[in-house]
């Protein structure tokens, strides 16, 4: 009787150490470095950080009768977070391998699974989606991609829809993507 | 002439001011008019110019505020197009990468 008390406590510690390794990768969020070193390197930056609350304001600035910016208004419909580093170098393989194999391991992690590997040899591309997806939801989107002047990494937390991408092609210089051919 | 035409001639009937009454109503408005000017301190002249004071700083105050949101969600907006445009170039990059590797080149057949 004197040790029920304790009891939930240690369920909910339990639950806690459970919890605490999966919960990043579950939801979709990956845990990106600073890249401290690479903002010195680079020639060229991109750097987003959008949480929900910069994503709901940047939507009321999003004009609903523009098709462009409705298109936009669909896709970021269902994200909670938008974070994109991308850095562009003056000399190939500037940035270190072991930051970008730090980063795929995170994507081992359960729930990630991925969709797409690229591996160009002859261009020294390498290019991989995955998607978060828990019980047929998608959660999250993270693509890395390594290119011998640029490395990239989006993450896309939240219900990603990728035909919803592909309606924003050719808009706000985003590349005319060949998903139609691929069918 | 009626009972109350008479009654109202009798009360309203001319009557000579006691002596001494203008004396005294002049002296009563000078007293009033020495006595004015101390009901409103000096020190209150400012609470109005204060009142407008405080109310145009509350406006531009908020004027302020909605012109930095306004700033901040303009920001948000470029970052996000920005976001945008690099996931759409990298997903370009992986679908082409896709679309080489199952389409080789014409040369690589010709030469075997």
């Amino acid at each position: 009787m004197s040790h029920s008390p304790r009891i939930p406590l240690l369920a909910l510690l339990a639950l806690a150490a459970l919890g605490a390794g999966p919960v990043r990768a579950a939801d979709g969020q990956l845990a990106l470095p600073d890249f401290a070193s690479l903002d010195a390197k680079a020639s060229q930056t991109v750097n987003v950080t959008l949480d929900a609350s910069l994503i709901g304001m940047a939507a009321r600035f999003l004009d609903p009768n523009k098709p462009e910016d409705a298109a936009v208004r669909k896709v970021i419909n269902g994200l909670q977070g938008i974070y994109v580093r991308s850095y562009t170098f003056d000399s190939d393989f500037a940035y270190p391998q072991a930051e970008v194999d730090r980063l795929r391991r995170q994507l081992t992690a359960p729930g990630w699974q991925r969709l797409v590997q690229v591996h160009d040899a002859r261009k020294h591309n390498d290019v991989d989606i995955y998607m978060c997806v828990e019980q047929t939801r998608v959660k999250g989107l993270a693509i890395i991609a390594s290119e011998p002047r640029e490395f990239t990494i989006v993450n896309l937390v939240g219900s990603v829809d990728l035909a919803q991408l592909h309606d924003l092609e050719g808009r706000f210089g985003i590349p005319k993507l060949q998903m139609q051919d691929q069918k | 002439m009626t009972d109350l035409e008479k009654e109202l001639r009798a009360a309203l009937r001319p009557v000579e001011p006691e002596d001494g009454f203008a004396e005294r109503v002049r002296a009563r408005i000078d007293r009033e008019s020495r006595r004015a000017p101390r009901r409103t301190p000096p020190s209150l002249l400012w609470v109005p110019a204060a009142l407008a004071a405080s109310l145009l700083l509350g406006l531009v105050t908020v004027y302020e505020r909605e012109l930095a949101h306004e700033r901040q969600g303009l920001e948000a907006r470029r970052e996000l197009i920005e976001a945008l445009r690099v996931t759409g170039a990298k997903l370009d990059l992986a679908y082409r990468g896709v679309s080489d590797a199952s389409h080789p080149p014409k040369a690589a057949d010709t030469g075997a």
